[in-house]
């Protein structure tokens, strides 16, 4: 018994700690009047996602003159709904969120309207029975990098002379029905369409990671390893495909081996393409918290703002990477 | 052989064995090139055995190790615990942090582990205290790091996916050169071999089934159910950073979310395939690792057929219904009656005859 | 642990003032935890916690939990264990939404599948614990795995209802007249309740009542108590056993309509983990995983002290994302350690203390016979 209590004297002091901490933190807040801002993000499954998330958090800042609730969902929608009203209930100025799912928003939404608390849509886009339920959308154009994609993977098989020959395509989609695996795929798809040499051989979900795609790709690769290309939807998958095949001894690269697409990237992204083990990454911007900070100035000036704003984005290939770009990348 | 029989179909490991012959079996009238396992040359110029069956092998890798733990875990505490994911998943970002901060060198990876399965082993003595000290349900106790683990994990790193790289990570999580058997592999004979050393010349393994099976006896025999409890508890966090590294050199990277997600409940699968009794007491470290074995078979049998890799999960549950009614106390002992009743009988006709040719030979 | 059977023959000799029980006094710390953790929030960050529409939003965010939550403190005092309610929440969710959105799918259609698909998991997991004494653990986990694996094989994208009669549903709100808050513009917006509320509060009405005043409900406490002593009282054992995974698998199904009325989009990532936090609201709420100690009560008021930690840390300005599942843990480990102090002293006090169920349970059943 004298155990017991003991171990307890030594277990309390834990908890206070943490309430201790909690209260620390409390002290930090700023004597100006800042604007209120209640960001749910939907996950934190990658590092574009992590990005994304440090590049509002930076944007955000208290020097930038904004307070931040920051809720991360864990990729589920309950949760979302869940932070959403509760920043309702703090009394935000602005809430932003990036969307688990395209639908099924219009009750918060109102609930948010009712409360005059403007909404900001990022990365995800939504649909909603009311455009006037939310104010913004910031976001890539996820369909203008899939005909991106597929346009360069046409200029360079054209520039191989492999039009004749039949290509084979392993596809690796994104989680599905997410507007960018949407996006791509129908990209991809149209392309097979009008390209009558190109196969799509097999078609799996990476769901957005490495691991997930290592998997995958290992299982398509014992039932074929006659594959040209690999058109992977994030960086995550491209890993992980990379992975398996090159396990499996086949070889990645634009020249004489396995085409590559990815998209996002990411520093590692961009590593992978200067070996050109990637043949294309095309960018997808996290870099979104600059164009959110914006809309949000501009519109406690009282200024109007564009409904749909898409963030720049560029391609890297093998040809034409250089160091100094990956060097340059944050994340 | 009749005596051989009789031991067998009472002993533990014929539900897993069963289960893997079935599987094999299976395999066998669907694909014999299922089986075939071919030498092949990787990128870098290193011979590797490749087939279905060394990607069971390989991809048991850590719901073996975690086995082995788990199955201690339940024969001395008379429950499971639930947070060897988050553990692994928080091992496994010691293991990241450390690895970054530094430049990968041999003794600084064999550092990594160590500070891994020193915050392991300290997860593992925060429950194994729960347990033991305040007889708290394992399950109940272990639902603390279960829910807080891969946040502790993620905040130890602070990013999402922190990467590691290089090739002595390579050596860990896939090869070394020289060498065809993926290294994980490896990893599980060693602690196989080593936890059973252990369990033969010291008295742990009989300690801790006296402990599971009646504290109070064991208690009143001079044994210390409170330091039984806590090394088992102490040995699955071993297990869990082991299997965190492992996870972690495989793919280079950390996925706190991500990484061994689920697999607590394929361990204690395990275990229960195994023919434990999850009620603790008597155990059989073979049976769980076999158990392992089990379920990464049949994760690869539904591949191979095409099954989704999201919708496996359905498929799996069918096969584990069907696994524990067939082990279940009332369908077992049926069989039993059914064996003495009428199989015996025939068996022993069998065996008679076969016996009475060879004298008359 | 508390051991039972010492103490059982001075059942009947006892007359004086009965002891407060075991799962009464477990109840009363954690109501008077809530209270003090939310009057401790008002006063310090105000804000939110002082306006009531955050309090009903506990409710409207969590019915469902609410309702999982309740059939797990039945199976949990029965002294079983079902985690494959998250997956049944989920795999309703699914079937429902695929349901509404095919050609002539209806609100009723739809709310009888998803009680047709509780109660057949219901019905499946408890003939295999109760009747053929496989281990619940495995078996409600194989249930989980089954109910995750179906919802990809209906689809593996989330779907969205588009049903008119059930979008009116999910759009209706109770409005309370009177109280509410005021708007940016200074409009007055009532406080309002979302109809799963309405499902969730019957249900622990319901699930009250059947624990403290029906027969199957004190032979839950018994059989979770001591099953030897429960056998010899007379109880079958298995058949309490089968209707209190008949009944979670029920709730289970309910619960999924609930979270389809809350979300409107079946989701192969729905009620993630929900299976642990429905036992971590039980624990709370003073639910022994050990089984024959606990209370619907507790359980209602265990999922309000989860929420309304989190409610906290995200109005304490910790932005990490990392914070709200650590005090999470730090919470449930210190109403762990607590329940076990609590429980550990008064059984070293008073040797003359029978726990409170058995006072409960046996006095009951003497009444009856």
């Amino acid at each position: 018994m004298i155990a017991r209590r003991l171990v307890a004297v030594l277990f309390l002091p834990f908890l206070f700690c943490g309430c201790a901490q909690e209260a620390g933190s409390m002290a930090g807040t700023t004597g100006k009047d800042p604007i209120v801002v209640g960001f749910s993000q939907v996950g934190a499954e990658s590092e574009w996602r992590v990005a994304n998330t440090e590049s509002m958090k930076a944007a955000l800042s208290e020097e930038n003159g904004y307070e931040l609730f920051f809720d991360d969902a864990r990729n589920m929608q309950e949760n979302q709904i869940r932070a959403m009203r509760n920043f309702i209930q703090q009394d935000v100025d602005y809430i932003v969120f990036s969307p688990r799912v395209e639908t099924g928003w219009d009750s918060i939404l109102q609930e948010a309207k009712e409360a005059e608390i403007p909404v900001i849509v990022i990365d995800r886009g939504i649909v909603a029975a009311d455009d006037s339920l939310y104010r913004a959308y910031i976001g890539s154009d996820f369909r203008e990098e899939g005909e991106k994609a597929v346009k360069w993977l046409e200029d360079i098989l054209e520039k191989q002379e492999r039009t004749g020959e039949d290509i084979r395509i392993v596809h690796i989609q994104g989680t599905l029905g997410s507007s960018a695996q949407i996006s791509r795929t129908g990209a991809l798809e149209q392309a097979i369409q009008r390209n009558a040499n190109w196969r799509m051989i097999e078609q799996e979900c990476g769901d957005f990671t490495r691991a997930k795609t290592y998997e995958v790709m290992g299982a398509i690769l014992k039932r074929t390893k006659d594959i040209d290309v690999v058109y992977c939807e994030n960086d995550g998958e491209a890993l992980g495909a990379i992975d398996a095949m090159e396990e499996a001894g086949l070889k990645c690269n634009p020249e004489d081996g396995v085409i590559v697409v990815s998209f996002d990237a990411t520093k590692k992204g961009l590593e992978y393409c200067f070996e050109g083990r990637i043949a294309l990454n095309v960018e997808c911007n996290p870099l979104q918290g600059p164009y959110v900070d914006e809309i949000i100035k501009k519109l406690s000036r009282g200024e109007q703002v564009e409904r749909k704003k898409f963030v720049d984005e560029t391609l890297f290939d093998f040809y034409t990477i250089t160091k100094g770009m990956i060097e340059k990348r944050g994340y | 052989m009749a005596k051989w029989w009789e031991k067998f179909s009472r002993s533990q490991l014929l539900v897993p064995l069963s289960a893997l012959l079935l599987l094999v079996v299976y395999n066998l009238f669907r694909d014999i090139g299922f089986f075939s396992i071919i030498l092949a040359t990787n990128n870098d110029g290193n011979a590797v055995l490749q087939g279905n069956l060394i990607s069971i092998l390989d991809g048991a890798s850590e719901l073996a190790i975690l086995a082995i733990g788990m199955t201690l875990v339940t024969a001395s505490s008379r429950g499971q615990d639930i947070s060897v994911g988050a553990v692994a998943a928080v091992a496994g970002s010691v293991f990241v942090r450390v690895l970054r901060a530094n430049e990968i060198t041999l003794p600084i990876i064999l550092f990594a582990f160590l500070a891994a399965c020193a915050v392991a082993m300290l997860c593992g003595v925060f429950n194994g205290t729960l347990v033991s000290v305040f007889k708290i349900q394992p399950m109940i106790a272990t639902l603390i790091l279960f829910s807080a683990g891969r946040s502790i994990a993620y905040w130890i790193n602070g990013g999402a996916t922190p990467t590691v790289d290089g090739p002595l990570i390579n050596y860990i999580g896939k090869l070394i050169p020289g060498i065809p058997i993926p290294s994980p592999i490896l990893i599980v004979i060693l602690l196989g071999v080593l936890v059973s050393l252990v369990l033969r010349f010291t008295n742990l393994g009989l300690y801790t089934q006296a402990v599971g099976i009646n504290e109070k006896s064991a208690h009143l025999n001079g044994i210390n159910p409170v330091w039984i409890k806590l090394i088992s508890f102490m040995v699955i966090g071993v297990c869990a950073a082991i299997a965190g590294a492992i996870g972690v050199c495989k793919i280079g990277l950390i996925n706190h979310e991500k990484i061994l997600l689920d697999i607590e409940m394929d361990a204690i699968l395990a275990v229960a395939i195994g023919g434990n009794a999850l009620g603790g007491g008597k155990f059989s470290l073979k049976g769980s690792v076999m158990g392992a074995y089990v379920i990464q078979a049949l994760t690869t049998t539904l591949y191979s057929i095409k099954v989704p890799s999201t919708s496996v999960k359905a498929y799996k549950a069918i096969v584990i219904i069907a696994i524990v009614v067939l082990g279940s106390p009332m369908i077992k002992e049926a069989l039993m009656q059914f064996r003495d009743k009428r199989m015996k009988p025939a068996i022993d006709k069998l065996f008679r005859k076969t016996s009475d040719v060879v004298e008359s030979q | 642990m508390t051991s039972n059977l010492d103490t059982r023959g001075r059942v009947p000799a006892e007359k004086h003032k009965e002891p407060i029980s075991n799962t009464n006094l477990l109840l009363t710390i954690t109501i008077c935890t809530f209270f003090g953790m939310y009057a401790l929030a008002m006063l310090v960050w105000g804000g939110g916690f002082l306006n009531p529409q955050q309090f009903l939003d506990i409710f409207n965010n969590n019915a469902f939990l609410i309702v999982i939550s309740c059939g797990l403190t039945v199976v949990m005092i029965a002294g079983g264990i079902d985690i494959s309610v998250g997956g049944v929440t989920a795999l309703v969710t699914m079937a429902s939404v695929v349901h509404l959105n095919g050609g002539n799918g209806s609100v009723l259609g739809s709310l009888g599948l998803a009680l047709g698909i509780g109660l057949a998991f219901g019905l499946i997991q408890g003939l295999l614990v109760s009747y053929l004494e496989v281990q619940p653990f495995i078996v409600t986990l194989a249930g989980m795995f089954f109910a995750r694996g179906m919802i990809t094989i209906i689809s593996n994208d989330p779907k969205t209802a588009s049903q008119e009669t059930f979008l009116a549903l999910k759009a209706f709100r109770i409005q309370i007249p009177v109280i509410g808050y005021y708007g940016k513009a200074g409009n007055f917006i009532p406080a309002s309740i979302e109809p799963g509320v309405i499902v969730a509060i019957v249900v622990v009405l319901a699930i009250f009542f059947v624990l403290g005043w029906t027969r199957f409900g004190r032979n839950l406490y018994a059989v979770g108590g001591n099953k030897q002593s429960a056998l010899m009282l007379g109880i079958n054992v298995k058949r309490t056993k089968f209707f209190s995974y008949l009944l979670c698998g029920l709730l289970a199904g309910i619960g999924g309509f609930v979270y389809l009325l809350h979300t409107g989009a079946g989701d192969a990532a729905n009620a993630t983990a929900s299976e642990m936090q429905a036992i971590a609201s039980a624990i709370i709420g003073g639910t022994l995983l050990t089984g024959g100690v606990g209370n619907v009560v507790g359980t209602l008021f265990g999922v309000l002290s989860l929420m309304t930690i989190n409610n906290i840390v995200r109005a304490s300005g910790l932005r990490d994302p990392w914070w709200q599942s650590i005090t999470t843990g730090l919470m449930l480990c210190f109403f762990i350690l607590l329940q076990s102090m609590v429980l550990s002293a008064r059984e070293k006090r008073g040797s003359f203390q029978i726990p409170g169920w058995m006072t409960f349970a046996s006095r009951r059943i003497h009444h009856e016979s």
